[in-house]
Formats: structure tokens, sequence, C-alpha cells
């Protein structure tokens, strides 16, 4: 039971986290959606791009800064020596690494050609399942 | 794993389904508020859709292993924190299925004018920008959000 017990003070930078992160699968599956519906509808694949690169800008990039912050924010309450255990550094790594990947998404959706374009959907999709694997670590504990 | 910490994998799993699937539709949502075209507008709220079996499955997982977590750490089913939380719950369903009819409406008009020519319609613009709809939909996923604030506040628990 003791992993019930949690100071009041860690509640606020852990909703801030929980719904960052939330809200990061949902906007980063969005861009997957729209990437993947542009394959099938070409003749719809300008507007699917815009859809995907205002997700981008309104969403993925607001819901990352408050997932990270708040992560690091719970982080400095919880683990003040820096001493965290395996399954934090499960979340650091997907989401310091999502930051790359993200990167060229943003860069793929600004240069707009076809053809790159289709590379989107599949990196969107990779980071879905990496997001996962965070939630399953930071849920779960192992 | 302990047993604990399996159940709240699959009722994690269940929020960021809901949650996320709740970013999903509004995302789409907010896109189809500025199209004119039916053709476009239903592209978009046909995709809603993957959004909706998202959230469907997201409430079932969260509320079933969310019952079994309350039995499993010793809360009580009737704790404050806990009969708000399946009551909000119930309330974000109700006002998302009720966001939801009122969007099926709007996906026939926009399927019809999509096959007579796909010309912009006042009647169809109306129906997207319907701040009953929004009302509803919107306010579905600030009820979530209060359930999420529930969840990790627990407050009296």
């Amino acid at each position: 039971m003791l992993a019930l017990i949690r100071p009041d003070s860690w509640n606020f930078p852990l909703f801030l986290h929980i719904l960052g992160a939330t809200v990061l699968f949902g906007t980063v599956a969005t861009v997957a959606i729209a990437g993947f519906a542009a394959r099938s509808r070409p003749e719809n694949a300008q507007l699917l791009a815009r859809v995907a690169q205002r997700t981008f800008m309104l969403g993925i990039v607001p819901a990352y800064i408050l997932m990270r912050a708040g992560a690091q924010w719970i982080d400095s309450k919880e683990f003040p020596n820096g001493d965290e255990p395996g399954w934090v550094g499960v979340g650091f790594v997907i989401s310091d690494a999502g930051v790359i990947l993200l990167l060229v998404v943003a860069i793929l959706l600004a240069v707009r050609r076809q053809r790159i374009l289709l590379a989107v959907p599949v990196l969107t999709g990779l980071y879905v399942i990496a997001l996962g694997v965070a939630w399953v670590a930071m849920s779960g504990k192992p | 794993m302990s047993t604990y910490q399996w159940l709240l994998v699959f009722h994690v799993t269940g929020a960021f389904l809901l949650l996320g699937g709740g970013a999903i539709a509004a995302a789409l949502n907010l896109s189809a508020l500025g199209r004119e075209r039916p053709s476009e507008i239903l592209l978009l709220f046909g995709l809603v859709r993957i959004a909706v079996v998202a959230i469907s499955i997201g409430t079932a997982l969260a509320f079933v292993f969310g019952l079994w977590l309350v039995h499993e750490a010793g809360y009580g089913y009737f704790d404050g924190w806990v009969v708000a939380a399946f009551l909000l719950l119930i309330v974000a369903n109700a006002l998302g299925g009720a966001g939801g009819k009122r969007d099926q409406a709007t996906v026939k008009l926009a399927q019809e004018l999509a096959a007579s020519g796909d010309a912009p319609s006042a009647e169809l613009r109306a129906r997207v920008r319907d701040p009953i709809s929004l009302a509803l939909s919107y306010g579905s996923g600030l009820v979530l959000i209060a359930v999420l604030a529930l969840m990790v506040w627990k407050p009296g628990a």
C-alpha cells in the first residue's frame, strides 16, 4: 500500500504531467491519423497536411511542454537526490528522444512535399507506440 | 509486478485512450470548424469515429479496472471521491453522446450536400458551429479533466 501514499505537494505537478501526456498522445495520434488518411485520399492531402500542421503547433508543442515540465517538477520532488529508479529513466528516454523525432516531423510538415509527407504517419505512429511503452512503465513501475 | 500494479497499468491505459481520444476528436472538430466544402467536413467528421472507438474502449477499461482497483487498494466503493468520479464519468459520457448524436445529423447533411455538387452551405456551416453541440462535446472533455483531477487528489481518501 506504500505506492498509494503520496504527499499532497506532488499532486499538482503529477496532474499537469498526466494531462500533458494524455493530450500529447491524442494529438500525436491525430497527426498519424491525418497522415494515413492522406495516403488513401490524395485529393484531400493538402487539407490533411494542414490539419497535421495545425495540430502539431497548437496541440503537440504545448502538450509536450506540459508533460515534460510536469515530469521534471515531480521528479525533483520525488527524487531530490537524483536516485531515480529504472521506470523513471524509461520515461525520460522516450520523452527526450521524442523531441528529435518531433523535430523531424515538424520539418517534414513545413516542407509539405507529397512524397516526404508519407513519412509523417510512420514516425508519429512509432511515437504513439513509444508513448504507450512510457505510460506502462510510469503506471506499472516495474 | 503485483496485482495492484497490473490493474493500475490497465486503468491508466483506459484513461489515456479516453482523454487521448477526446484530444483527437477536439483536434479534428476544430479543423472542421474552418472548412466550407461539405466533402471536407464529411472527411474530418468521419475521422472522428476513430476517436469514438478509443473513447469507448478507454471508458470501459477505466471503469472496470477502476472498480477493481478500489477493491484491491482497500478504498470504499462509497468513498466520496470514488462516487464523484463515477458520477462524473457518466455525466461526461452523456454529454459526449448527446453531442455525438447532433454531429450525426451534421454528417448526414454533409453527405447529401457532397453528393449533390459539394457546394458550401450556410445550413451546414451553422450546424458545424452549433454552440449547443460544441458546448456538449467540449463540456464532456472538461468533465473528464475534472475526473482526472479527482483520481490524482483523491479528496477525503
